[in-house]
């Protein structure tokens, strides 16, 4: 048995020494960078993305000589790994931003504001889509981001189930809601539900205890406050806005009565047995793979997961406009990423040239080319409907919205966190039938309550 | 556990001892269906996992009622080891971004094998002075090693990055170990306990041979406990490799990048998305590959069955 | 069997541990030392100024604000608190009941029915796969729609469950999912310290005519003592601090049905930057951790061991 003492004191030795020396390998020459320029750091998450960004980086190259180290890190860590980035002082030069947490880097002084840069440089605010760029000013007027990106909602549906449902594309296009009966919308949702039996939502004896297809999905959590994909464009439509003003609004309207008949009607979907229960949607590994499944003829999301959807085997989906609303309208929420700096950086000046380069249609041309997101330079569209259309998928449903002008821009305000947690459990509560809707009223007083301390 | 039945022993027996074969017969099926039952539950997780590994992500949905893999393809575990190309990978529903997986292999086993050397030797050196050496403080110092572990590692994993990075030692294998090198509250705990059940008559004939506390460690309380020391690496082993946080924060670089900090790749990586399921199959499977392997060579001696049979 | 032990007590102790005249200072130093150094630099450093952080208003990215005790004030009276407590307790009380029994059981097992290698390698097998991805297969598994589990359930002709939905299925399928994975570690514990039972005083109780059941209650758990109060202090504690399952599948819900005590922290402190807070909660599940610690301990008496 010596030599089992002896034998892990040798491999502790050796481990240690080669722990201590191979240390320093092939990492130190991150600040050599090519002959050039400097290297600069740059983060994101979606690795979808990760091809389109180097071939920008590698044209960014040739033309300034600053070479640019993408690093990508999954949405789970992205925002942890950051943070401790941050304290530690060893953040990204540059890292794509969003819109829920820019507030707060820009509050602790962690991003760089650039409204002095773009002004020197005049940038020419008025290449991205209306409303973009002001998303990214804060209440004092500092500029955090360039826009890059843009996605809007619609209806991804299962044209199969349509077929056999007796309906056809044309009646997806102009579907009407109304907070009393549901309008079309929630004739096409009854129709495409069927029970175990084989009997639709809109026939007689119908279970709705016992569905084997529900019509419309529901998302794990409900939405929260922002319900971006859940309930946004619903309340909306009927005239609902977030808060007094967007963005940095301080008085909320979810104890509005257009948010209070919104949610409602949604809910009473599930009461008739078109839409899961909160308990079965949050039971669910994802909504996509619930569609993927054939549990759910259609589902509301984001263009963001449009190749997730429409990739998906066995399942034939195609795009409906969300429905126009009381006001008569459609509406979506508009909502865009951009790339902020780091306040800390040691190359300013590469920093910026990269962002510029980000928020110019050279770049955004390529990206759109990838056909994973819309850009946010307007010309840049054409290259990204054309991208959509060779992957065969007809993206009119997003795009009608800027073309119309019913885009509403995502909320952005302080104190988000909180606010989000105080209306999801509100929100989840309503979901469950543990409470009605006057638990909205509460849940608004303590939101407003959040801002009248600032 | 057995379960006896109460019914008295029928079975005349010519010999003073000898097992009766009737009652444990019974005791010993139940035990084996309850063997049997939990080998089941613990394994077809894992028949899931291989199923799903040999799958296309993408039509994993519409076959969700398939025990078989649905669309049968290697393409995961290519993905894993890097052998897929982008558009194959987009394809079949990975990611594309690339794999360097025998870098990260190689990045583990040196973490890994560096952690547990570290945390076992200065473990056992310490368990041995809180189990049988008496010295002032003993027992409060115990106590404080053992509060360690409820210590949340929101606390520790910040202020340690900073020290490491204060060390210059981002992105080395020395920075990725350091904090669990010298001690984890668990490897002193562990052994201390063991260490305690070890009959101190052997211990006291070595000292009034002449022998000193350090030779006595050395050469009869560490090859005794073979056994506890054995499962202490392995399973020290095992959480060292699959430890993701702190590898992400200080061992982001190529060279340094373990194999959990690589395959994180195929988890979620857009918000509200889906990881790449049989990428990540393959990628759980294929990480588990190399602990199996260790644990084919020490598994024997994580019995002792010598035990301390040769006292008297 | 109270001879078997009474004989191997007398035998066992000739003096009680402390009364020892000479002190191993000098020697217990050099033994001590490295691990002491890890101890105080990794774990005892950040822990105190975590407590610093916990009487300030720290929002991470920013310099801490001396605010006494408010952290604390706001503590007690937040619902969330109470709530996050008791779904933990509740989650720690099945877990932890259930991984024992099991884990004892299988220990007990592959001592005493089969030493092959390939059983025991079999059920240590979920302690290999990291905690996220077990969370995700079992999520995957339990899935209302399409989970094996729940076809499972509907080719038997039962209703299916939402295993994560359903408020009172949530805590104990996430104590069971990690149940799962622990037990084939707990039980490699607990048969490590198996090993140690010297073999001649089963023989000696098999010869007095001892059934398995009466061996394993007079001899087997006295002599694990040791064992097991380490492997109750270890789990315990672990069980307390589950986070990476309820991130996965649950994120707290529904309507905080599972928002358990570690999760709340971690939300508290990389969502909404109030690292303060967050710290003073985990000051308070810290001295809750290490009061049942610390009575485990007592109560087991984890400080002897009938063997020496």
């Amino acid at each position: 048995m010596r030599r089992h003492v002896r034998a892990l004191a040798g491999l502790a030795v050796i481990s240690l020494t080669l722990a201590a020396c191979s240390g320093g390998n092939g990492d130190s020459d991150d600040s050599a960078g090519s002959a050039s320029g400097a290297t600069i750091n740059y983060w994101l998450w979606d690795a979808n993305q990760l091809g389109a960004y180097q071939k920008c980086a590698d044209t960014f190259q040739e033309s300034s000589g600053i070479t640019v180290k993408i690093e990508q890190y999954g949405w789970d860590d992205y925002w942890s790994s950051l943070t401790n980035n941050f304290v530690a002082g060893t953040a990204p030069d540059v890292f794509t931003d969003h819109l829920s947490h820019y507030p707060q880097f820009a509050e602790q002084n962690q991003i760089l504001d650039m409204s002095d840069l773009v002004e020197e440089d005049g940038i020419d605010l008025s290449v991205y889509q209306d409303g973009l760029a002001d998303l990214w000013v804060t209440e004092d007027g500092g500029r955090y981001g360039l826009p890059k990106d843009w996605d809007t909602v619609a209806i991804f549906y299962n044209t199969d189930m349509l077929a056999e449902a007796g309906l056809l594309a044309d009646d997806m296009a102009n579907l009407e809601w109304n907070p009393d009966d549901g309008g079309s919308y929630e004739q096409v949702i009854a129709a495409l539900t069927v029970d175990k039996n084989g009997v639709r939502g809109n026939e007689p004896g119908f279970d709705k205890d016992n569905v084997e297809v529900y019509g419309l999905g529901l998302g794990p959590t409900g939405g929260g406050a922002f319900g971006q994909t859940e309930w946004s464009m619903y309340a909306m439509s009927n005239g609902f806005e977030y808060a007094d003003q967007n963005p940095w609004g301080t008085e909320w309207n979810y104890d509005s009565e257009a948010f209070a008949e919104t949610m409602t009607w949604w809910r009473s979907l599930i009461e008739k047995g078109y839409m899961p229960s909160l308990e079965i949607a949050s039971s669910a590994v994802s909504l996509t793979e619930t569609y993927g499944a054939g549990g759910l003829a259609m589902v509301t999301e984001g263009s963001w997961n449009t190749n997730a959807i429409m990739t998906l085997e066995g399942v034939d989906t195609a795009l409906a406009p969300t429905p126009i609303g009381p006001d008569g309208e459609r509406a979506s929420v508009f909502n865009g990423l951009a790339d902020s700096i780091y306040v800390g950086t040691e190359h300013p000046e590469e920093a910026w040239e990269w962002v510029k380069f980000l928020g110019s249609a050279e770049c955004q041309d390529l990206v759109a080319e990838e056909a994973v997101v819309f850009p946010a330079v307007k010309t840049s569209l054409e290259r990204a409907n054309a991208a959509f259309e060779a992957k065969g998928y007809d993206v009119s449903a997003f795009t009608v919205h800027v073309e119309e002008g019913t885009t509403h821009l995502a909320p952005i305000a302080k104190n988000w966190a909180a606010l989000d947690a105080i209306i999801t459990a509100a929100v989840a509560r309503f979901l469950l039938f543990q409470a009605d809707a006057d638990v909205y009223e509460t849940a608004n007083s303590e939101v407003n309550a959040l801002f009248t301390n600032d | 556990m057995a379960v006896t039945s109460t019914a008295p022993d029928t079975v005349p027996t010519t010999s003073t001892y000898r097992e009766p074969r009737r009652r444990p017969a019974f005791g010993r099926l139940l035990a084996w269906v309850f063997m049997a039952l939990g080998l089941v539950v613990t394994l077809f997780p894992f028949y899931w996992m291989l199923r799903t590994a040999l799958s296309n992500t993408r039509a994993l949905a519409a076959n969700a009622d398939s025990l078989l893999p649905t669309g049968f393809t290697l393409g995961a575990f290519e993905r894993v080891l890097g052998l897929s190309t982008t558009a194959e990978a987009i394809a079949q529903g990975g990611s594309g971004a690339s794999v360097n997986f025998w870098i990260y292999l190689r990045n583990s086993v040196v973490v890994a094998t560096t952690s547990t050397a570290g945390q076992v030797f200065f473990g056992a050196l310490a368990a041995y002075a809180f189990a049988r050496l008496s010295w002032p403080g003993r027992d409060k110092l115990f106590f404080a090693f053992i509060t360690a572990l409820m210590i949340p590692p929101i606390f520790t994993i910040l202020p340690n990055f900073i020290l490491i990075k204060d060390l210059g030692l981002l992105d080395t294998y020395l920075g990725i170990v350091l904090p669990t090198l010298l001690m984890t509250p668990f490897s002193v705990f562990f052994l201390r306990q063991f260490f305690l059940g070890i009959p101190r008559e052997i211990e006291e004939a070595a000292m009034i041979d002449g022998a000193g506390r350090f030779r006595v460690f050395f050469t009869i309380i560490v090859p005794m406990s073979a056994a506890p020391i054995t499962t202490l690496s392995l399973l020290t082993y095992i959480t060292s490799w699959n430890d993701y946080l702190w590898p992400l924060l200080v061992g982001k670089s190529e060279s340094v990048r373990v194999l959990t900090v690589a395959l994180g790749l195929f988890r979620s990586q857009t918000p509200q998305g889906s990881p790449d399921w049989a990428g990540l199959m393959a990628a759980t499977l294929i990480a588990a590959l190399p602990i199996l392997v260790i644990y084919a060579f020490v598994g024997p001696r994580l019995i002792n069955s010598i035990g301390f049979s040769g006292i008297k | 069997m109270t001879t078997i032990t009474s004989r191997l007590r007398v035998r066992g102790q000739t003096r009680p541990p402390r009364s020892r005249p000479r002190s191993d200072l000098r020697a217990a130093a050099m033994f001590v030392l490295p691990a002491t150094i890890g101890f105080v630099v990794f774990y005892l450093w950040p822990a105190l100024r975590g407590v610093y952080y916990s009487f300030t208003d720290f929002s991470v990215l920013s310099p801490a604000e001396w605010v006494g005790t408010d952290n604390y004030e706001t503590l007690i009276q937040d619902d969330l608190v109470r709530n996050a407590f008791g779904v933990t307790l509740q989650y720690v009380l099945i877990n932890i009941g259930a991984q024992t029994v099991l884990a004892m059981g299988l220990a007990v097992l592959m001592h005493r029915l089969t030493k092959s290698m390939a059983v025991r390698g079999a059920l240590l097998l979920p302690y290999l796969v990291a905690n996220v991805v077990v969370a995700l297969t079992w999520f995957w598994m339990l899935d209302y729609q399409i989970g094996i589990v729940n076809q499972g359930l509907d080719w038997v002709g039962i209703d299916r469950v939402a295993f994560f939905g359903d408020s009172a299925w949530a805590i104990p399928t996430i104590a069971m999912i990690n149940v799962w994975r622990h037990v084939g570690y707990t039980a490699l514990l607990i048969f490590a310290g198996l090993q140690t039972i010297p073999p001649h005083l089963y023989e000696a109780a098999a010869l007095d005519g001892s059934g398995e059941v009466r061996t394993f209650f007079k001899i087997t758990l006295p002599l694990l003592r040791p064992v097991l109060a380490m492997v109750l202090v270890i789990t315990v504690t672990g069980s307390f601090q589950i986070f990476d399952t309820v991130a996965v599948t649950t994120a707290g819900g529904p309507v905080n049905a599972t928002r358990v005590i570690y999760y709340y922290i971690y939300d508290l402190a990389f969502t909404r930057y109030e690292f303060g807070y967050a710290s003073a909660l985990s000051v308070v599940l810290f001295v809750v951790l290490a009061s049942v610690a610390f009575a485990q301990i007592k109560l087991l008496r984890a400080g002897e061991s009938d063997l020496a």
